[in-house]
């Protein structure tokens, strides 16, 4: 299946465009998405301080709220990644 | 209405004090406390031109109005509060956040005025990436929103 995550902030990294598609095995979670973010920003994006980004980040759902780690994907569902906030 | 957040995209205008003063304005409160940041020059060591905020707009007006209700509750219901924050390019100097509070009373005000600009760094979804004169460019680290069981 395929998810597309809304990038915010420091995730804008990943893609020139808003949102990224992932794609992910059937029945995944957020845990899950967590690792396949990991390993693309592994295998791409070491040089741009993303390292830390697939384990600080939180995930909103399209309600707005966060979703922990045994939120069950949908195909096509849109997310969107929160890497860690600072305004003000 | 004693109420009024905003995030203010900055390609369509700036961030004013006048209209603050003029929405916080009231007979029935005799302190004002005003916050105002400002982009500064140098973070860091290195010498800043510029920063762009980004922000997830839905969640963020919902996390200011909550934080302004909390903020009221806590200590004045009667206060009156502005809140505006800006989106997009903010060049050194100009206002990136501006929090007017009028109250009865002048720690009240004070105490509102505070505690929403703590909770907007810990609760807004909102990112500074910074501009630097070398051309370079850096999105700024903050407060992780996920929860804290979860990091291992």
């Amino acid at each position: 299946m395929k998810i597309q995550l809304k990038l915010y902030g420091l995730s804008k990294m990943l893609s020139d465009k808003e949102i990224l598609y992932i794609e992910l095995p059937n029945n995944s979670n957020i845990e899950k998405l967590r690792s396949v973010l990991n390993k693309i920003i592994s295998e791409k994006y070491l040089k741009n301080n993303l390292q830390n980004l697939s384990k600080t980040a939180a995930f909103f759902s399209e309600a707005d709220e966060v979703i922990n780690d045994n939120y069950k994907l949908k195909d096509k569902e849109l997310i969107s990644i929160i890497p860690p906030i600072g305004g003000g | 209405m004693t109420l009024h957040t905003a995030l203010v995209n900055t390609e369509e205008k700036k961030i004013s004090s006048e209209k603050a003063n003029e929405f916080i304005l009231s007979e029935k409160n005799g302190a004002e406390s005003i916050f105002i940041g400002r982009v500064r020059n140098k973070n860091s060591g290195k010498k800043v031109t510029a920063v762009t905020y980004d922000a997830h707009d839905q969640a963020v007006i919902k996390s200011f109005q909550s934080i302004c209700n909390e903020a009221k509750g806590k200590f004045d219901n009667n206060a009156s509060i502005f809140l505006e924050h800006a989106k997009g390019y903010v060049s050194v100097g100009e206002i990136s956040i501006l929090i007017a509070v009028s109250s009865g009373h002048r720690d009240e005000a004070f105490k509102v005025c505070r505690y929403i600009l703590e909770e907007i760094k810990h609760k807004s979804p909102i990112w500074k990436k910074e501009h630097y004169i070398e051309g370079d460019e850096q999105w700024l680290s903050g407060h992780s929103l996920r929860p804290k069981e979860e990091i291992k």
